[in-house]
């Protein structure tokens, strides 16, 4: 009882080598943690009866009926040579920049400057979603002119993506992302992400290049032909 | 006088408890979340900034295998290069605009790996192809120029061949294809970055 009364620190937990432990964790997990945005996907799938083996095996009667979404270089306009392209190509950017600006076409439908540096860099919620909205607008008013019949959706004319080798990838995402939300209006079942469900959608691809050397003459070839696409 | 306090200090250490064992679990906690954290930065890397959409979802894919195929953009100093890709924890290959393959061809060979040892199924559409059941997500910056995803693209479905120009394959029978088909493309809510 004696020895007790003497020493009050007998009976007590020496907590420091924890505190110790729990600080060093905590600076651990401060300086190592980073705040990441969560990243979701949109799924795709690749037609494996199209491309090169495939068209020899199969004859094509007639060509094949399909929506053409284009994506080119926005203020670009039809009645060009592909020289001409090439120098509006020049004036606009430096090799290897960004085009900041793209004008989206169906058919005859067009929806000109639409901003890419407000798509992918604001961190405004309601900007950036109005400007996703404006394309959305556009991609489903010009859908609605296509629809065929009332059958399944896989059976509605695919929709091909063109877009310009140079711009950037957000335009040609953006484009599919509103294909897939106009195609999910009309969908009879809500997609779990089974990739197996992907094969009874609509077909929505993006076309394969048209150039394989990215040279200044080469872009103003594939821009003549972008723009001039039905 | 210290000398004293201290003797009576150390003669009452048998009535405390023993933190030994809880540092001890907790420096093994430690090392776990160090390496852990590790593979996650490398398979994401932070360098990227994907593009914002509206219909992106997290989709439950349980019974599929995910790679994550990184596209980078403009990064800081410029490295790596834009359009540079890069199939984790492989280092990033550099995708030229004219005329050198190189960064496909170390995808396509990095792809047949993958291939070879996934569990396959047969293609639906009947073409004989034997599909993996491996979905590849192409997790692109905003500001890779489009050519690039186009060009993945066509090595993921083995229609052309890297090393030989990205020419068409010939007389290649489509069993012997080693292709993929199943792609996500990763994208996050407006406004995040």
């Amino acid at each position: 009882m004696s020895h007790g009364d003497s020493d009050p620190s007998e009976g007590k937990l020496d907590l420091v080598p924890l505190i110790d432990t729990v600080m060093l964790l905590l600076v651990f997990f401060i300086m190592t943690s980073k705040f990441t945005t969560e990243e979701k996907a949109i799924s795709s799938l690749l037609p494996t009866d199209k491309g090169q083996l495939s068209a020899q095996q199969t004859k094509t009667v007639e060509e094949p009926k399909q929506v053409n979404l284009v994506i080119y270089p926005g203020g670009m306009e039809k009645g060009y040579q592909p020289s001409e392209y090439r120098d509006q190509l020049l004036k606009m950017r430096m090799p290897g920049q960004n085009i900041d600006y793209a004008d989206f076409r169906i058919g005859a439908n067009r929806l000109p400057k639409v901003d890419g540096k407000t798509l992918s860099r604001s961190r405004d919620a309601a900007h950036v979603g109005a400007a996703l909205d404006e394309v959305h607008g556009f991609v489903f008013k010009a859908l609605d002119a296509y629809e065929t019949g009332t059958g399944e959706r896989k059976d509605q004319h695919p929709v091909i993506i063109h877009c310009f080798s140079g711009m950037s990838w957000r335009f040609a995402l953006i484009a599919y992302d509103a294909v897939r939300a106009y195609e999910a209006t009309k969908a009879t079942f809500k997609f779990s992400g089974n990739p197996d469900e992907l094969a009874r959608m609509r077909e929505v691809t993006f076309a394969p290049p048209r150039i394989r050397n990215y040279s200044a003459n080469e872009l103003g070839n594939e821009l003549y032909e972008i723009i001039n696409m039905k | 006088m210290a000398g004293h306090k201290r003797k009576k200090h150390f003669k009452g250490m048998d009535d405390h408890l023993d933190l030994v064992p809880l540092i001890d679990v907790v420096f093994l906690i430690l090392v776990f979340f160090i390496l852990c954290g590790r593979l996650t930065v490398d398979q994401r890397t932070e360098q990227i900034t994907v593009p914002p959409t509206r219909t992106a979802a997290k989709f439950d894919t349980k019974g599929w295998e995910r790679i994550v195929l990184n596209v980078y953009g403009s990064t800081q100093n410029g490295k790596p290069p834009r359009n540079s890709i890069a199939l984790p924890p492989r280092p990033p290959w550099v995708t030229a605009a004219t005329d050198d393959y190189t960064g496909y061809q170390k995808l396509r060979e990095a792809l047949n790996s993958v291939h070879d040892r996934a569990e396959k199924y047969d293609d639906p559409k009947g073409t004989g192809m034997k599909l993996p059941k491996v979905i590849v997500e192409i997790r692109a910056d905003a500001e890779t120029e489009y050519r690039v995803v186009q060009e993945i693209q066509q090595v993921l479905s083995d229609t052309i061949d890297p090393s030989n120009s990205m020419l068409p394959r010939q007389n290649v029978e489509p069993k012997q294809l080693k292709a993929f088909v199943n792609i996500d493309f990763t994208t996050r809510k407006p406004g995040e970055n």
